[in-house]
């Protein structure tokens, strides 16, 4: 009986576990939020450097409208840092430890991105766009160096 | 002089030789050592290379200076260990490493002595060194291939030599010593998180359209949306290429996607 009892146990702490990492759950769910927030950096980009390289034209309106997206895509930015998120339950994530061991630098260079998105909205011609853009690609940079995991 | 300057930053000496976090008054942007590099041998604090006479190269000879740079061996005759990349440089022409000695020499003195490293196996594995030289050391000057471009040619000996490309980007074999069988072709990373990407076959593999693209990567990084030059220690060395002249990446760039 009572083998039979730890057995039961021992299975069903069992499926505890496998399910706990089969399935997903709340580290998921900022992982996913953080990585549609990039992807929509990632399209804001696809339309903006071609106009930086002078492939195409400057369009204000194509501008504010990936503006728009990243706005949308990162509005829960800020509640998906939690301790409990540096692993996904199925998600691969490629934030490093750091984020966690060092949280006024991963911070302080998030904190540059609000004001660079913001100096990108307000940009109200060419040339404001241009130098706007200068200063919104290096907060990207600023923070991928410390705080990203390299993948191939 | 300013062929000293230009390798200084092709080698991306400031990148390890920066002050550390800890150094006080000092000019961040000038190469006085200090600032932690960890490695899976132990945590190293480069050393002062401004020409302060106590604690930085002010007393090194030029044959010093040149020994260090491409034998790998200390002013105090010890092996050197190799997280400076010495098997890189040994690739690069004498007059060159002079001149980068020259370009330190300039720089303003800075007093800085730097911590000892800390290395726990340290007597073991500076033995080992002289070992793993035989096996190892390739220290043949890169000599120019006549079936290729002049600016071929350049940007094989940026990318071989001062650029060190080879220390991370070439996975090393069971006795560290890099596997030239897989030249460029990337592995796991040498601080134990990630992966360094492969260079061989950019083109084909779609990560950059022509030796155009990755010269505009290397030159501009995520300043122009080129997101993948950022992590690993990537940043740093790019932040160093875009103070290259526009030939030297125009060369390294032809290079690169000349490696399928």
């Amino acid at each position: 009986m009572q083998l039979l009892t730890k057995s039961l146990f021992a299975a069903v702490a069992g499926l505890m576990i496998v399910s706990s990492a089969a399935f997903a759950g709340p580290a998921d769910d900022a992982i996913k939020g953080r990585q549609e927030c990039m992807k929509a950096n990632g399209g804001a980009m696809g339309v903006m450097v071609p106009i930086i390289k002078g492939e195409k034209p400057y369009d204000a309106a194509a501008v504010a409208d990936a503006v728009g997206k990243i706005e949308a895509a990162c509005a829960g930015w800020s509640g998906w840092w939690g301790d409990n998120t540096q692993k996904g339950e199925t998600l691969e994530t490629w934030a490093k430890a750091e984020i966690w061991t060092d949280k006024a630098g991963f911070e302080a260079a998030g904190a540059a991105y609000g004001p660079a998105l913001a100096a990108l909205k307000a940009s109200a011609d060419e040339a404001a766009f241009k130098t706007a853009f200068g200063g919104f690609g290096g907060t990207c940079k600023n923070c991928h160096e410390k705080f990203r995991r390299p993948k191939e | 002089m300013r062929n000293g300057e230009r390798l200084y930053n092709a080698a991306g000496c400031h990148s390890c030789h920066l002050p550390g976090p800890d150094a006080a008054g000092i000019d961040g942007a000038l190469p006085a050592g200090g600032a932690p590099l960890k490695t899976p041998v132990g945590t190293f604090y480069p050393p002062n290379l401004t020409p302060d006479p106590e604690t930085g190269l002010g007393n090194w000879t030029d044959l010093e200076f040149v020994n260090a740079m491409q034998r790998g061996i200390g002013k105090s005759g010890r092996h050197l260990m190799p997280a400076f990349p010495y098997t890189s440089y040994a690739h690069m022409k004498r007059e060159d490493v002079i001149d980068i000695r020259a370009y330190l020499a300039s720089l303003p003195p800075v007093k800085n002595a730097t911590r000892p490293q800390e290395v726990p196996l340290q007597p073991v594995v500076r033995r080992g060194i002289g070992l793993w030289k035989l096996i190892g050391f390739d220290s043949a000057i890169t000599q120019p291939d006549a079936g290729q471009t002049d600016s071929w040619n350049l940007g094989r000996s940026l990318v071989d030599g001062p650029g060190h490309c080879n220390e991370c980007h070439t996975p090393r074999t069971a006795f560290m010593t890099s596997d030239m069988s897989r030249y460029l072709a990337g592995g796991p990373h040498p601080e134990g998180d990630g992966k360094v990407p492969s260079l061989r076959g950019l083109i084909e593999r779609g990560r950059y359209k022509d030796a155009n693209d990755i010269k505009l990567a290397l030159q501009n990084g995520e300043l122009l949306g080129y997101d993948k030059l950022s992590s690993g220690g990537m940043g740093k060395v790019q932040t160093n290429m875009s103070k290259l002249p526009d030939a030297d990446v125009a060369a390294i760039a032809e290079y690169l996607a000349s490696l399928k």
